[in-house]
């Protein structure tokens, strides 16, 4: 329960994905104009990120069992695009309702390197079944949190006057800067 | 084919960093030395090139359905090959940058420029856009890395001169730690956009000026 | 696509990609069976030169019999001037993989850190072959039963701007001192 809680805070907060491990980046800076795109984007990554966690677990198992480790990026890539794939298909055809909402972020998530990160931190780090599906959960909350926070500064700072040549991308990257400011101000925090 | 057109667009007017905002993770995270730049810069561009090369070499046998996974399978494998070249030839590079080797896989310059520019191309031109989008993203990683160096460790050269430690240029006690930080990240990487705007404002008015004079 | 009947046009999918990742597993292999020896050697040299430099005059066996409470101890080495420990805290970002000599009174002898993923400048300091570097691990030697950071109240100065990492080696170092308690 102690781990599980560890790694809840860390992913929200502490180790926040996007804006302490900078994972996830460009969804971060493309999908962030709006807060209900921000939202649904969030909710679509948390989604494939829990089930990629979930299933590379097991295929890192049966990597290691062949003695085949040295594959594991190609096989991860590979396994993530197909669920990608599929968690698209299946909710086309099953949930249209959600198929609405989340069907354009979908194909963008193969490429979001929060999702191979998360797998391979997984790896890294050992995680058992359970501690890795929490993880890719909890780092998708992580990026949800941080996207929907920058996606509600954004659309006020669209609206204000500056510097001609800091217009769009550069104002947009300094306002991400101060959120990961305040954010550190959560690396202090540790339980246990 | 235009050598000099394709240099200019790799270097400012098509930056993949500054202008086409691709590949921010790694422009992000491992800025914080001239060593961890110059040393991802050019693992990328060695990439960059061979997917490039390969990718166009395919581009008339993958079938456009499969083309992405494809394209991800065939970089996946270049970047993997790097990844054990790195660790067994070069250990403290690959030590230092960890995670973000790996992740070139989803670096988006490398996709970007495989179904953007090398699916459409001929093997030459190919070539000629890695080695200069290489370029652009290189040179765009080394100017993040000695600003973020400079304020935040007071050092130039970090992990390349001065056996490792860099030269001293701000005194111990000054630099501002958040600089080699998150938030330094960010900031410095919004700057050097602005500044690359700037730049290109100031070059087309004086394309302009030099057209009217005309 | 009109000339190819459907099942056939997807077999066709299937093998295009079948045949690239086939390809691709291959060439890797032939990468791997070149890089895998001299990565396995590094990674044995590297062990060697983190137990050297901790163990004066170097181990003569390991040991696989030890109490171990902290969970952070992996491997136990014994030679004629003490013990030498290799342990792996949770850093700021990964774990850190470190080695630490203890003599036979439970004094440290030394500190080396085999790998990490700390933030340059900060709490890669720690592991760096610099002047700071060097003048952090040397201020564990001789120091014995539980070290801390002078901001919890004890002796260890820690690293400029890497409090976590400076912790994190403290709980390596008493990892490794409780182990070698337990080993007597």
């Amino acid at each position: 329960m102690e781990a599980i809680l560890g790694i809840l805070i860390s992913a929200l907060l502490t180790q926040n994905f996007i804006l302490v491990k900078f994972y996830g980046i460009c969804p971060f800076m493309g999908v962030s104009k709006k807060i209900d795109t921000a939202l649904g984007m969030g909710m679509a990554v948390t989604f494939v990120m829990a089930l990629a966690s979930a299933a590379c677990y097991g295929i890192n198992l049966a990597l290691i069992a062949l003695d085949l480790e040295y594959m594991q990026t190609v096989v991860f890539i590979l396994a993530i695009a197909s669920i990608v794939q599929v968690v698209e298909m299946f909710l086309k055809k099953s949930v249209p309702a959600l198929y609405k909402a989340l069907g354009v972020f979908l194909p963008l998530i193969t490429t979001n390197c929060a999702v191979l990160g998360v797998v391979l931190v997984n790896v890294q780090q050992g995680y058992n079944f359970l501690l890795s599906t929490i993880n890719g959960a909890a780092g998708g909350l992580g990026f949800t949190l941080a996207i929907v926070l920058f996606a509600s500064i954004r659309e006020r700072v669209n609206k204000t006057e500056c510097p001609e040549c800091f217009k769009g991308f550069p104002i947009a990257l300094i306002s991400a800067g101060l959120l990961a400011l305040a954010f550190m101000g959560f690396s202090g925090l540790s339980i246990f | 084919m235009n050598f000099k057109k394709q240099f200019n667009e790799g270097l400012l007017t098509k930056n993949p960093v500054t202008v086409q905002l691709l590949g921010m993770c790694s422009t992000l995270a491992i800025t914080t030395s001239l060593f961890n730049g110059i040393g991802m810069g050019l693992a990328v561009t060695a990439i960059l090139i061979c997917s490039n090369i390969l990718i166009s070499a395919l581009r008339n046998f993958i079938p456009s359905q499969i083309r992405i996974a494809a394209y991800i399978t065939i970089i996946a494998g270049f970047v993997t090959v790097v990844d054990l070249l790195l660790k067994a030839f070069i250990p403290a590079l690959s030590e230092s940058l960890g995670v973000f080797i790996p992740l070139i896989v989803v670096n988006c310059i490398i996709l970007g420029r495989a179904e953007g520019f090398a699916s459409k191309n001929t093997v030459l031109a190919s070539a000629v856009d890695g080695i200069c989008q290489g370029i652009g993203y290189t040179i765009a990683l080394v100017i993040m890395c000695v600003v973020r160096e400079l304020l935040g460790s007071g050092t130039f050269g970090g992990g390349l001169l001065n056996n490792g430690e860099g030269i001293r240029i701000i005194p111990a006690q000054f630099p501002a730690m958040q600089m080699v930080m998150p938030v330094g990240g960010f900031l410095t990487l919004g700057f050097v956009i602005a500044g690359s705007q700037w730049l290109m404002k100031r070059l087309e008015m004086k394309n302009k000026k030099k057209e009217a004079a005309k | 696509m009109k000339t190819e009947s459907n099942v056939a046009y997807i077999l066709r999918l299937a093998l295009t990609l079948l045949v690239i990742t086939a390809v691709v597993a291959v060439a890797l292999a032939g990468v791997n069976s070149i890089t895998e020896p001299k990565i396995d050697q590094l990674n044995a040299e590297k062990t060697q030169q983190a137990i050297e430099a901790v163990l004066p005059g170097g181990f003569d066996t390991e040991i696989t019999d030890y109490t171990d409470d902290t969970g952070l101890v992996s491997k136990v080495y014994s030679g004629a001037n003490g013990y030498a420990f290799e342990v792996t805290p949770g850093g700021f970002d990964n774990t850190i993989t470190m080695m630490v000599g203890v003599d036979s009174d439970g004094k440290v002898l030394g500190i080396s850190i085999v790998s990490h993923t700390e933030t340059a400048g900060l709490g890669a300091v720690a592991a760096a072959s610099t002047t700071a570097g060097e003048a952090f691990r040397s201020q564990f030697v001789g120091m014995s039963g539980s070290v801390s950071v002078s901001k919890d109240g004890g002796e260890v100065d820690a690293l400029t701007g890497a409090t976590i990492t400076s912790r994190a080696v403290c709980t390596g170092v008493n990892a490794a001192l409780a182990c070698a308690a337990n080993l007597g």
